[in-house]
């Protein structure tokens, strides 16, 4: 049986490992922290306003050689060039954010060179008037149109799985958004994950148990304790959630 | 022994690189007919789609070499989709021939059952089928990472040496004397992937 996923989503400023509230910067952290051997995936994202593919590389090389779980990648890749270097240097899939819903010509050519399975598409989404939008600008923009018109699109322009977050949730430590969650995953077919809101293990047991995504990010809890993804695991195990443990 | 892998500038070699270094085993790698002279343990990995990767083997010469290596008792290793161009052909983007060393076709998931969710992505138990030296000191059901939308199968059981459920039983791993296949990535399924390339190395 296919096992639920835990992802740790890391997001890095000119080099260094932050945690972000709000999509803003918070504080420090280091990565020696992970538990490398727990995680089933990770997501790298470079947030550097000023962005240094060099230093990126460097980060990246460091969790390919220590972890041995599928890497994806994300953040300021817009061109092929950037993600022909990416998936070199030991990248399964690369992370596309809002700039593919304006234009999906990098998308479709990435999706036909490597594949759909080697694309995650983020969507952050903002809630005004009681309903969902997709945003863009890191979240800064609201985009006026249908958002599973937005996401139909993208999948079938290649997107082989799609992240999404809402920004408003990010960092807040409050809870997945499950309806916005439901609201997406009950309207397409390829695999969804989550992220945005995790504070503790009961977020990510209401999550798996009340909508059907293939795997919960977090970004807020797991940095802490060498165990503590192994004991998150044994957690939702003990309430039949199909982990790998 | 000398290991071999073969690039030919689409797989993710730099997570196969990754393993080998911290398993402290080294590795030639291959583009070319050439670069696999004197090798005679080879792994073939490969992402993107049938059509194109089959290209890219013919493109550098290597449909032929690769088959005699075969004939020759060389090992190969085939992962995700140099797993897949060891069959006959497949349906992705219009029928494609494979290398023909393991009867077998690969279709689309979704050609079996239109509403399943496809890439199957994720980790996934492999439910062992016939021994094999690959998965020596391999426990029964361990998990490894998968993540493609096609699969293999009308392959004859004797060749088949573990199989997954995703919706129903398909065949994630075979061999056939010292031809072997795999569609998972052990490259990236952590100590269970890496006992498997370890195993590849020292055993078949």
């Amino acid at each position: 049986m296919l096992k639920k996923r835990i992802i740790i989503t890391l997001t890095f400023f000119d080099g260094i490992l932050f945690r972000t509230k709000n999509f803003r910067p918070d504080y420090r952290y280091t990565k020696n922290f992970i538990d490398l051997w727990s995680i089933d995936e990770l997501i790298l994202v470079d947030i550097s306003k000023k962005k240094n593919p060099n230093r990126f590389l460097e980060i990246i090389n460091f969790f390919k050689e220590n972890c041995f779980v599928p890497i994806t990648v994300g953040g300021g890749i817009n061109t092929e060039e950037y993600a022909d270097k990416l998936f070199r240097n030991g990248c399964e899939k690369i992370l596309l954010g809002s700039n593919s819903i304006k234009n999906q010509t990098l998308l479709k050519r990435l999706s036909l060179k490597y594949g759909s399975q080697a694309i995650l598409q983020s969507i952050n989404f903002k809630k005004k008037n009681n309903e969902y939008y997709a945003t863009s600008n890191n979240g800064k923009n609201i985009i006026q149109e249908d958002s599973l018109k937005i996401i139909k699109n993208l999948i079938k322009n290649g997107a082989g799985e799609i992240l999404i977050n809402n920004v408003d949730n990010d960092g807040g430590l409050l809870g997945y958004d499950i309806k916005l969650i439901k609201h997406i995953s009950s309207n397409i077919n390829i695999p969804l994950l989550a992220l945005g809101g995790a504070g503790n293990w009961e977020h990510i047991l209401e999550l798996f148990k009340k909508t059907d995504v293939s795997g919960a990010c977090t970004q807020n809890i797991y940095h802490f304790t060498e165990e503590s993804i192994k004991s998150a695991k044994n957690f939702l195990k003990s309430f039949n959630i199909n982990v790998r443990v | 022994m000398k290991l071999g892998i073969i690039d030919l500038d689409i797989a993710n070699i730099g997570s196969l690189e990754s393993a080998f270094n911290k398993l402290n085993i080294k590795y030639k790698i291959c583009k070319s007919e050439k670069d696999l002279i004197n090798i005679n343990k080879v792994i073939l990995p490969g992402v993107g789609s049938f059509k194109a990767f089959m290209k890219k083997v013919k493109d550098n010469d290597l449909e032929k070499k690769i088959k005699e290596m075969n004939i020759n008792n060389c090992s190969i290793l085939g992962i995700c989709l140099g797993f897949q161009i060891l069959f006959n052909k497949s349906s992705e983007h219009g029928i494609s021939q494979g290398l023909k060393l393991i009867e077998g076709q690969v279709n689309n998931f979704k050609e079996v059952d239109k509403n399943i969710q496809t890439p199957h992505v994720g980790w996934n138990s492999c439910k062992f089928n016939l021994p094999s030296k690959l998965f020596e000191n391999v426990l029964d059901n361990s998990d490894f990472y998968f993540t493609h939308s096609y699969f293999a199968s009308k392959i004859d059981k004797k060749f088949v040496i573990s199989r997954t459920f995703y919706d129903f039983n398909f065949v994630s791993a075979v061999q056939k004397k010292n031809l072997y296949g795999v569609q998972f990535h052990p490259e990236k399924s952590q100590s269970a992937g890496l006992k498997l390339l370890k195993n590849f190395v020292d055993f078949c």
